[in-house]
């Protein structure tokens, strides 16, 4: 088993060494500069002259050769300082602790969801297979699956603002401070992204829950006299989840990725709006960190599924 | 600059003698000009200025009035003419202080909080160098601003507390305020505005300012004595004080900058002396200011605390206030705007000018725009009516020409509408433009033009396709759109590698002078298609520095003629910025705003 995790350890160095390099480097292949042009809404627009750029370039450590910006960022991410924006004072790492926990809670309640409505509709529609109840939950799950979440937000807001005059909060309150309005800035990402997570959950759940119901241990397990809800609770499920863990690890990227354009459809300060606006304003220094941190996000969940896997089937650490 | 029939004669029968200098000025002050205002006058046509006319009540009066007008525009305190619509109270124009603003409803109230959406994020803190001008000029004093009061229809003093105009219009002395402090407890005085205006108009090396372009024509400025500030022009600036106004141009401390080696871009708080201080800021998020208690001005600011908060998207921040998250917002989306206008029992909204503008720049240089005629058959083809209805889901563009929309020396929206190339039935500009390119020898149209566009949604997908559409159906012009990431545009726009090119130029001041200086001037600093056409460039010349706003006037339609016949670009329009802010928000006159400032708050207070 040790073995095992060392291996798997030891493999995800090279992912990420190979993550930041190629970040690294296609932020400064991109042909463009995005200091050339200064200014803002209602502020005018300032064209840098080449002199006035090469000292806006040196300011900010760019007139370095590559290798040394990349050692120098490397050196920054061991030390946990992640530098600067270029058009934002605040540090990266502060903000990116700042905007990481809504996030967070964001996933969390998100995935949380996905399982409390993904797996008990799998299970609903497996058990009645082909009768209207199953019909009507697998329409839904199509729906689900098809409609991106950033839609879903969207047309939350607009449906919200318009029938309610409410929206969700724009400035992050962290849990502690206030509970009642941090759910409000939480739920609605959540909501729209877990959904779209929980139709996925239901598939797999379902189409599992069906082959394991046809299993010998099923049949015996009625033989034996149980009444259904055991014979699903206690045999089928413990061998239909496997397969339902493997999606929930590999949704996380998903997850990741929708969370960008569902933060920025709610309007949510998460770390997905900070990657759009530094995609937006090409702000290399946080674009590369943030694609650091979603890197090792997802190398993480993925070690935590590999180990899951372990820990459940011994075949897979002996293999 | 325009004066009432009745000005005008007074003014008519002083030049001809039929008035005598203590008539002139007696009916002067009946009108309800400043005695200031009067002695200038005189001063210009030689007469000295009669002590006994002036209002006797008055004490020491500012030797140049706050300057206003009947116009939309702000208009610029005009050295040789300059009248004012000093309010014809009681109490004599000269006594009363313009500068020293207040609500423009009755009966303030103090307290509260007041909530702005918009971009708040900030590259560095030095709004001279390009730092967050919008949020940060809450903080800081200007000599003159615009007045909020009027909707921005006015030029007054701010720190300031008075000026003089030398008769030749080569010098601008500024008397400033006494009493005025820091937040850190200084006091401000002429040093302060002097470091700050020398370090604007000729950089220290290491500084990058944004601002040095628009005073070319300063040749010094100087401390004459603490409380007096005098700037030297090297030829007459019709438009010098307007471009004081720019609220970027906050006043900073010497000591801070001096401390700093002139560079504030990583000094989060550099001491202002404006209405608000700085409490907190939240990158990304919100900026908290609190009221300055020793603000000069004792009357403002009405509310305790100001939040600025981060909403990028314009469609978030309309939801913002009509959901009561924000209480205004300077520009949000059409859709949020629209909805509104309909709730007319919480929210207000308003429609006004900027100065930023669609263009296609035309490189002048490349074949076949090297010939003025195809140039001009392309502006004469172009149906701007079409384009503007097209894209108002995205943007507001005002049917507008090449003087700044909506101002005293723009051309009426109505005269626009029947001009060639403007107007709506396109049947006989389209005909002379084909005769246009016959003539230049392109009588089948032609093939190959490249249309440069940045990759946004808005530019690549609606703009550019509209333009490649009516000149390919109009002209048989057949045009590629080759599509760019902005930043990459811009380098090529700088090194001249395109044909035609789609951009949006925009510049804080709403006056033709800065664009045309720095776009269509052959040499201008972002003349990246090389337009040179001599003509225009003297008479441009000329026109900045002529002080007499009628001649000036005359003169701005003569160049607007020239661009017309020989255009630089293939001009589309400025844009508007729609407004929107919660009935509370009272005092701040935002529906008298004809045009935009993203500027101080301190005129507004919340009401319950």
């Amino acid at each position: 088993m040790t073995k095992y995790l060392v291996r798997r350890l030891l493999t995800a160095v090279p992912t990420l060494f190979g993550i930041t390099v190629l970040i690294f480097i296609a932020m400064r292949i991109l042909p463009g500069d995005p200091l050339a042009r200064v200014g803002g809404e209602g502020q005018g627009q300032y064209q840098l002259s080449d002199e006035e750029l090469k000292e806006a370039r040196a300011s900010l450590g760019l007139d370095r050769s590559l290798p040394e910006q990349y050692l120098g960022w490397m050196a920054d991410v061991a030390r946990g300082d992640l530098g600067h924006s270029f058009w934002n004072v605040e540090p990266i790492r502060d903000a990116v602790i700042r905007r990481g926990a809504i996030s967070l809670e964001i996933a969390v309640v998100a995935v949380a969801l996905s399982w409390l409505v993904g797996v008990p509709a799998g299970i609903f529609s497996a058990t009645r297979r082909n009768r209207l109840p199953d019909y009507v939950t697998r329409l839904l799950m199509t729906v689900f699956l098809a409609i991106p979440s950033f839609w879903i937000g969207l047309t939350t807001v607009l449906i919200l603002v318009l029938a309610f005059t409410y929206r969700p909060p724009l400035v992050i309150t962290e849990l502690w401070q206030n509970p009642l309005t941090n759910l409000q800035m939480v739920i609605g990402p959540a909501v729209a992204l877990g959904l779209g997570l929980a139709a996925g959950l239901a598939r797999m759940t379902r189409s599992s829950v069906l082959e394991a119901l046809y299993d010998d241990y099923v049949r015996t397990a009625r033989s034996k006299g149980l009444r259904e809800q055991a014979v699903v609770g206690r045999h089928v499920l413990r061998n239909a989840l496997l397969p339902v863990v493997t999606t929930s690890g590999a949704a996380i990227g998903a997850l990741l990725g929708g969370a960008v354009a569902t933060e920025t459809a709610f309007g949510v300060p998460g770390l997905g709006t900070y990657l759009v606006q530094a995609l937006n304003s090409r702000d290399w220094m946080v674009i590369q960190n943030l694609v650091l941190i979603y890197g090792a996000i997802a190398v993480v969940v993925n070690l935590l599924v590999d180990f899951s896997y372990a820990w459940i089937d011994p075949r897979i650490r002996y293999g | 600059m325009p004066l009432d029939p009745g000005s005008l004669a007074i003014f008519d029968a002083f030049q001809s003698g039929k008035l005598t200098r203590r008539q002139f000025a007696r009916r002067l002050a009946g009108l309800g000009f400043a005695s200031g205002t009067i002695a200038t006058f005189l001063a210009a046509c030689g007469a000295p200025a009669p002590q006994a006319a002036a209002p006797t009540s008055a004490p020491a009066a500012p030797t140049v009035a706050p300057t206003a007008l009947p116009a939309v525009r702000p208009t610029v305190a005009a050295p040789v003419v300059a009248p004012t619509n000093a309010p014809a109270t009681g109490t004599t124009p000269a006594a009363a202080d313009l500068g020293k603003l207040a609500s423009a409803e009755p009966n303030p109230k103090r307290g509260g909080t007041l909530r702005v959406a918009f971009g708040v994020t900030t590259s560095n803190y030095d709004m001279q160098q390009g730092g967050n001008v919008n949020v940060l000029c809450q903080m800081y004093s200007t000599l003159v601003r615009l007045n909020p009061v009027d909707g921005l229809k006015t030029i007054v003093p701010d720190a300031a507390e008075s000026y003089q105009v030398a008769p030749d219009g080569l010098s601008y002395t500024f008397k400033l305020r006494s009493g005025i402090k820091f937040h850190d407890g200084t006091p401000l005085t002429a040093d302060d505005v002097v470091a700050t205006y020398n370090r604007m108009i000729f950089p220290p090396q290491g500084v990058v300012s944004l601002l040095k372009d628009r005073y070319t024509s300063v040749s010094k400025v100087e401390a004459t004595d603490p409380q007096t500030v005098k700037f030297t022009l090297k030829e007459p600036t019709a438009i010098f004080l307007l471009l004081l106004t720019d609220v970027s141009q906050g006043i900073y401390s010497k000591k801070t900058l001096d401390a700093n080696n002139n560079d504030l871009r990583k000094v989060l708080v550099a001491p202002g002396s404006g209405p608000f201080m700085f409490k907190d800021y939240t990158d990304g998020e919100k900026w908290t200011l609190v009221r300055n208690p020793n603000y000069w001005n004792s009357e403002l600011p009405y509310v305790d605390t100001l939040e600025l908060i981060h909403v990028a998207a314009w469609s978030d921040r309309g939801t913002a206030v009509l959901t009561n998250q924000a209480d205004m917002s300077w520009n949000v989306s059409l859709e949020t705007w629209t909805e509104g206008a309909k709730r007319t029992d919480t929210i207000r909204t308003n429609r006004v000018t900027t100065f930023g503008a669609y263009q296609v720049i035309i490189n002048t240089r490349q074949k076949p725009f090297d010939d003025p005629r195809v140039r001009r058959a392309v502006h004469l083809a172009l149906n701007r009516q079409g384009l503007i209805e097209a894209f108002k889901t995205q943007e507001q563009i005002d049917l507008s020409r090449w003087v700044p929309h909506g101002g005293q020396f723009a051309t009426p929206r109505a005269t626009i509408e029947g001009l060639p190339a403007y107007r709506a039935d396109k049947t006989q500009d389209i005909a002379d433009a084909r005769k246009l390119l016959a003539d230049a020898g392109y009588p089948n149209g032609i093939q190959g033009v490249e249309l440069l566009s940045a990759s946004v949604p808005p530019h690549a997908e609606i703009m550019s396709p509209g333009i490649q559409d009516q000149l390919k159906n109009a002209l048989g012009m057949e045009i590629n759109i080759r599509v760019a990431e902005r930043s990459l545009l811009v380098e090529d726009e700088k090194a001249g590698r395109f044909t035609l090119v789609l951009d949006t130029p925009s510049d804080p001041i709403s006056d033709f002078s800065p664009m045309a200086n720095t776009y269509f001037k052959t040499g201008g600093s972002q003349n990246f298609g090389s337009y040179s056409n001599a003509a225009f460039d003297a008479l441009l010349k000329q026109s900045d520095q002529e002080l007499d706003p009628a001649k000036r006037k005359t003169m701005l339609d003569q160049l607007q003629d020239m661009l017309d016949q020989d255009p630089p670009w293939l001009f589309i329009g400025f844009t508007d910025h729609l407004l929107m802010w919660r009935a509370n928000v009272r005092g701040f006159a935002l529906d008298k705003r004809v045009q935009s400032e993203w500027g101080r708050v301190d005129i507004a207070w919340m009401d319950a």
